[in-house]
């Protein structure tokens, strides 16, 4: 980094700056000797180096746009040097000249204005030094690439860099300097390629993100329950416990910061940041909660506000109530977000001399305010390093974070990295404002416009850095700013005109975004002009262009109408529709004026925009337009069409897609399924026409072509539907509700939908067994069966020697113990294999898996197979007492002999480990294991199966693995009312286990395509059935033990669970129909789930839909998956809140989970599309909405 | 310890399988083309190539790369040696804040290595998943048939 501060004492340089309090008297030091001591107050424009290369400073920073590159041009054009020998410092805070937050689209229109002028007056400058060095007239000289040579071809010359060989030149800036005539340009107005793309391309490139410190450890905050609000008494007042406890046991923790309600953490490694700040507990008051913002316009309108009178002509209620045709109309705008791709990351290093921060701010000056107030430090010692971060549009959480990296940084005395995660950045990040827009006005007889009176209301978006409200250093008072005037003025000649800006204090955390205010002004102009011209029966750019003066306006609208190939019109629907799709035209036109009332006007922007509106479906497809814009001089025409480009496909964005979503607890839209972007596919043709205008100055461009957007694509849509949209997003929900204004057809009422047959929710077996034993000791029958004897104890052994056993048998000791699952039940602390100690919680008592390793006392190594076996087939441990069925015991009795004398031999090879499992202690009378005698009276058949000689080796085989070693019954089965498993048609019927549905592995499955043995095979194989779906839940470790067992078994497994199937398909067949179901399927959108799709879109497609991207991993697909056509919703709600992290096989990739993400309305709405769009002939699953809630608290019991 | 290739250098790294290979690419490896943007495999930000196919590094816990071959950004090509894709990308400018574009040019070189001839419609298909903010979708597909007319001549040299 080339800093502005070094220049000042370095010899060898030629520096422009700005002097103290930005002036005095101009005046030309002359050439010093030697480096003078650096002024503290000054700020550095310009330095041109012996080494000759020059570096200019600008005290905006590139958030995007590529504002480095057209720096560098102005700088290589005025000082005549090559412009790869220009470097643009961005944004730093020492020396660097202070030109505010890059905002406004002001960097080349206003900020550029004094570097210009200073490579201007340096090379003024150096060609005098250069005429006197060569004995010369300045005006024999002439500059190319930094060498000053006689004009008249002598051989005389000499560079920038030979003239600065000795000595420290500083100039005050001098804006009176005269500057280059653009008639002379070389560098300013060619395309010029960006100079950071090659770097960023190739991963070179240092973002914020990016950025490493030696000693750097990893910071994560957690953020308050009021999400998203800045002001309130609530705000930094609602902490009231933190239960550090909760994660003591993480490792790598370093600290917990609490100050008020400011919380984070810090650890050694980035993922234990992570968990420890999910994993904290903290208690929080109650907060009021937030009113109803889904509908933005009640609750601006119900804020108290403050008018502000921008403009009155007077007299035009009056002429209103006196017009032909009097019209009202409102607009509304709704809460919008930037969604930088990246979210915000900030390091941090607070050391004793002070602090470095190095961000991706877009007002670096600000930040240093606000940390110094933050931290009670002088200014003086903050430093910002400003790199890069993911596009911002507007003030996003880039200055959040970095308060919160020094707070963390300052707490632990080592530098600290702060990554926000992507739900605290949609939740935190201050939004666009919402605004409403009032236009009264009409027409007189003539058709011509009475008045314009037009009143809008703005939200205010001041949004303080929030570690200062949360930590209490500034109190959260909603503060009332003057932003709404945007583009508040119409530009068309309306007479008696008023505008009105209503002034309120902010509702949620809003700040700037791309054509703040702007925009929605803009949308009400526009929309406007458009009826007024449509009421008069006007073609709508022949009325703009009847009520304008501007010349460049008219320029531009009609350059643009004539590229776009605009026919006149005088009402809507002019082109004919292709069936139910209809085709339409709109046009708007927006010079873009920011800044302080009555602001600055940057670059003209008309559009003309093509849409198809799908009247059965409601989707607004965009397909092309056309935009213009009147920029000025243009200093890098390509960075001026990428902006072109980049606004219209934002803008697009956000008025065909984006709202943010509120319920009482505040935002949300906390990833980018609630909050949905334009897609590639979605992205319309775009012509740019850019006009040619060199000899005017150069306007800002980085939000004019947004301005314009709303009004063209509404008045689109109204050419095509003859329907007036008012309220932006024009979503495929808000098009059908407007289009289709009756009742929808009458719906089939719920009682024709309800299940065809309720299946009473099968318990856990425990449940239910305990259920048994309750009732046994509440009647006589209890006390006969507490008289049963038990077994007797069988004699310890000493532990074999495990090299007896041979390897074969060892192996498939292995294999049966994987069928068996003993590793899934028998789990140890920390992951430790077979030692017992997994813990089922229930309401009686909690039941503790035991220690089935050799060690003699922790575990079975004083066990003879005999003992062992017992255990096995009979329920009975060693000692003789009984054990809890929670030991499959019943079906394990139907094992082989060799079976479990190889699971014998292995469990006696292992590590013997002592850990001592906590004992199962049950309250009474769940305590008193003699019950269970009575119960395996009733319920226990032991032995092993007889083979059916009629069927194959196979069948056999499976039917043995099934029903014996795999039990599979034990969660598949349902079970009687006193708590054992049925047979008959129930046998492997499906049950629901620890929450999780354990479907129907029988003809009784609700799969839409038969299991056929095909797909059982690869789903005990690999986890996932291509016709079916992958494992999730209890059967990932199943599966993923599976893959230890000989093929022959699984595939034995899959042939026996086949022939379970009376209606199976031959495979390809099955495919056959799976291909239909996914045909039936495809582009489905239910009118009554708009929620739920545009989530589906946003955070599944991509990894679902049957034609997205190849990814790695698995695609499963829902038009076929088990969960989706369930009768229960639960698999489903587990899988989408917790996903699959741990997959049975490393092949299908994993899965997240959207528990932190998405509410539980979200959830359900998800639901509820996916299953209407996947399981069509399934019935609507009943209370998703408290389903979910009841997942999410872990009750799995209901 | 979990044994993995990453731009062809083998690795040992004793790191918690659950951990996203992401934090481990950024952290344990310091490479800076996969970013964090969603952390849900949503955003297409921190993809990378796993034995060749694209693949949200985010989502992927580390245990199940054990054994495969991973290739981020850096591995394509350097400023000196670039990658077609690569080359593509910065011959049509395709970026602005350019966040997104490690995904972009990453989903480009995974597609071309399926299918070197995709049309406009294959391509946007492809992309649907990586989402770009500030509107750099043209340039990018531009890039995106440039990438694969240079990947096709490569090929044929």
């Amino acid at each position: 980094m080339l800093h502005a501060r070094d220049a000042l004492t370095r010899d060898g340089v030629l520096l422009i700056y700005l002097p103290p309090h930005g002036g005095g008297p101009i005046q030309e030091e002359p050439a010093a000797a030697g480096p003078q001591q650096p002024d503290d107050e000054v700020e550095v424009f310009l330095v041109v180096d012996r080494d000759g290369f020059v570096t200019g400073y600008n005290g905006h920073v590139d958030l995007g746009t590529g504002i480095g590159t057209a720096l560098g041009q102005i700088v290589a054009e005025e000082l005549d040097v090559a412009f790869e020998h220009v470097r643009i410092v961005l944004g730093e805070s020492d020396k660097a000249p202070n030109q505010g937050a890059t905002i406004a689209s002001e960097t080349i229109q206003v900020t550029a204005i004094p570097l210009r002028q200073a490579a201007a007056q340096a090379r003024r400058h150096l060609i005098s030094l250069a005429a006197e060095r060569l004995d010369v007239r300045i005006d024999e000289l002439d500059v190319e690439n930094g060498v000053a040579r006689r004009r008249d071809g002598g051989n005389a010359s000499v560079s920038y860099a030979e003239l600065l060989r000795d000595g420290h030149i500083r100039l005050a800036l001098d804006p009176t300097v005269p500057l280059k005539a653009t008639a002379h340009y070389r560098v300013v107005g060619q395309r010029q390629p960006r100079i950071d793309i090659p770097a960023k391309a190739t991963g070179q490139f240092t973002y914020v993100h990016d950025v490493r410190l030696p000693g750097m450890l990893h910071g994560r905050v957690v953020r308050p329950p009021y999400a998203g609000l800045d002001a309130g008494e609530f705000v930094g007042n609602s902490l009231v416990a933190v239960d550090r406890t909760s994660i003591a046991h993480v490792p790598g923790l370093i600290a917990v910061v609490v100050i008020r309600d400011f919380v984070g953490v810090v650890a050694e490694r980035e993922e234990q940041a992570v968990e420890a700040a999910a994993k904290l507990r903290l208690e929080w008051k109650t907060w009021p909660g937030l009113s109803d913002l889904d509908r933005p316009e009640q609750t601006l309108r119900a804020a108290s506000s403050r008018p502000r009178v921008l403009l009155d002509e007077g007299g035009s209620a009056e002429a209103i109530a006196a017009a032909a045709q009097p019209m009202r109309r409102t607009y509304v705008w709704p809460y919008q977000m930037h969604g930088s791709i990246g979210p915000s990351c900030s390091v941090a290093d607070f050391r004793q001399d002070g602090l470095t921060v190095w961000s991706g701010t877009q007002n670096p000056r600000m930040l240093v305010t606000d940390l110094a107030r933050l931290l009670d430090l002088p200014e003086e010692r903050i430093a910002i390093v400003r790199h890069e971060a993911a596009g911002c549009y507007g003030r996003n959480c880039a200055d959040d974070v970095g308060a919160d990296a020094a707070l963390l940084s300052r707490a632990v005395g080592r530098p600290v990295r702060v990554q926000l995660s992507r739900e605290q950045e949609h939740a935190w990040e201050p939004k666009g404002a919402a605004q409403v827009m009032d236009v009264g006005g009409g027409l007189d007889a003539e058709g011509r416009p009475v008045a314009y009176d037009f009143a809008t209301r703005y939200p205010s978006n001041a949004a303080p850095t929030l570690a200062l409200l949360l930590t209490g250093t500034i109190p959260a008072v909603p503060n009332v700013l003057q932003m709404g005037d945007r583009t508040a003025i119409p530009p068309y000649l309306y007479p008696k005109r008023r505008v009105v800006v209503h002034d309120m204090a902010p509702i949620v955390r809003a700040s700037w975004l791309r054509g703040v205010s702007a925009m929605p002004n803009s949308f009400a102009h526009e929309s406007f002009v458009d009826e007024l011209a449509t009421a008069a029966g006007v073609d709508p750019v022949a009325y703009r262009l009847r009520h304008l003066d501007d010349t460049r306006a008219i320029d531009l609208i009609k350059t643009v109408a004539e590229k776009a190939g605009w026919v006149p019109r005088t009402g809507p629907q002019s082109l004919p529709p292709d069936g139910d799709v209809l085709h339409g035209r709109g046009f708007a036109y927006a010079v873009y004026v920011h800044g302080t009332f009555p602001g600055t006007a940057a670059a003209w922007s008309a559009w003309v925009a093509d849409v198809s509106v799908n009247r059965t479906t409601g989707d607004v497809v965009l397909s092309r337009v056309v935009v213009g814009q009147d920029s000025g001089l243009m200093i890098n025409p390509a960075g001026v069409e990428h902006q072109i480009h980049g606004n219209v496909i934002q803008s697009t964005s956000r008025v065909l897609k984006e709202q943010v979503t509120f319920d009482r607890t505040g935002v949300t839209s906390r990833e980018w399924g609630g909050y949905p972007i334009l897609t590639f596919p979605e992205v319309p043709a775009i012509d740019v026409v850019m006009v040619p205008r060199p000899d005017e100055p150069p306007l800002g461009v980085g939000e004019s072509a947004s301005v314009p957007s709303a009004a063209a694509i509404a008045n689109a849509i109204f050419d095509a539907t003859g329907v007036r949209f008012r309220e932006p997003p024009f979503t495929p929900d808000r098009i059908l509700a407007a289009l289709n204004p009756l009742p929808p057809p009458a719906k089939i009422s719920s009682g024709d939908f309800s299940p065809v047959a309720t299946v009473p929710r099968s318990q856990k077996p425990w449940r239910r067994w305990f259920g048994l034993v309750g009732a046994a000791m509440a009647g006589g029958l209890g006390v006969a069966m507490a008289m049963l004897p038990g077994r007797g104890m069988i004699a310890p052994i000493t532990r074999p020697d495990p090299s007896v056993y041979a390897a074969a048998t060892l192996a498939r000791g292995r294999a049966v113990a994987a069928l068996g699952n003993c590793f899934g039940c028998h789990l140890g602390p920390d992951g430790t294999a077979l030692a017992g100690g997994h813990a089922l919680a229930t309401p009686f008592g909690t039941v503790y898996a035991t220690n089935i390793t050799p060690d003699p006392f922790a575990g079975i190594g004083a066990w003879s197979y005999p003992a062992f076996e017992r255990a096995m087939r009979e329920g009975l441990s060693r000692d003789g007492h009984h054990l809890y069925p929670a030991h499959p015991y019943t079906a394990f009795t139907r094992s082989s002999d060799a079976d479990l004398q190889s699971l014998y031999a292995y469990l006696m090879a292992q590590p013997a480990l002592a850990h001592v499992p906590p004992r199962t202690r049950l309250h009474f009378p769940f305590n008193l294991r003699p019950l269970l005698a009575a119960w395996n009276t009733l319920f226990l058949r032991s032995g092993t199966l007889a083979p059916d000689p009629s069927r194959s080796e196979a069948w056999n085989r499976g039917r043995e693995l099934v029903e014996g070693l795999g039990h599979c019954s034990a969660c598949h089965s349902p079970r009687n009312a006193l708590g054992a498993e049925q047979g008959g048609e129930a046998h492997l019927a499906g049950a629901v286990v620890d929450g999780w549905e354990a479907p129907a592995l029988t003809n009784l499955s609700k799969s839409p395509v038969p299991w056929t043995e095909a797909e059982f095979y690869s789903y005990l194989s690999t986890g996932h059935a291509p016709l079916h779906g992958v494992a999730a839940g209890p059967m990932t470790a199943v599966v993923a033990e599976l893959r230890v067992v000989p093929d022959s078994d699984r595939r034995a497994m899959a042939t026996y669970l086949a022939s379970l199937q009376t209606s199976s398909l031959p495979q390809p067949q099955a495919e056959s129909l799976a291909g239909t179901l996914l045909v039936r399927t495809a582009g489905i959108s239910p009118e009554a789930t708009a929620a739920g799709e545009r989530i589906y879109a946003g955070a599944c497609a991509t990894c679902h839909e049957p034609n997205g991207p190849a990814l790695f991993g698995a695609r499963p697909l829902l038009a076929l998956n088990t969960s989706v056509h369930s009768a229960r919703p639960d698999n489903l709600i587990h899988v989408v809140l917790d996903g699959i992290a741990t997959p049975a096989h490393p092949d299908l990739g994993a899965m997240p989970g959207f528990a932190g993400s998405f509410s539980d309305i979200q959830v359900a709405d998800l639901l509820r599309y996916i299953r209407a769009r996947f399981a069509p002939a399934e019935p609507a699953w009943e209370n998703l909405d408290s389903n979910v809630a009841r997942i999410r608290a872990g009750d799995n019991h209901s | 310890m979990i044994h993995l290739t990453v731009n062809g250098t083998s690795h040992a790294l004793d790191v918690q399988p659950d951990v996203p290979l992401l934090y481990v690419l950024r952290n344990d490896l310091q490479l800076n083309g996969p970013k964090y943007g969603c952390g849900l495999g949503e955003c297409g930000a921190c993809t990378v190539l796993v034995d060749g196919i694209a693949a949200r590094s985010c989502v992927i816990p580390l245990g199940i790369m054990a054994g495969r071959s991973v290739t981020t950004l850096e591995g394509l090509g350097t400023p000196e040696a670039l990658h077609p894709v690569q080359q593509a990308f910065i011959d049509a400018q395709a970026a602005q804040c350019g966040y997104c574009l490690n995904g972009m040019i990453m989903t480009v070189t995974a597609l071309l290595n399926r299918n070197p001839s995709p049309n406009d419609t294959e391509i946007r298909a492809e992309l649907r998943g990586n989402l770009c903010r500030c509107g750099a979708h043209v340039e990018i597909l531009r890039a995106a048939h440039r990438a694969a007319t240079l990947v096709r001549r490569d090929r044929a040299a």
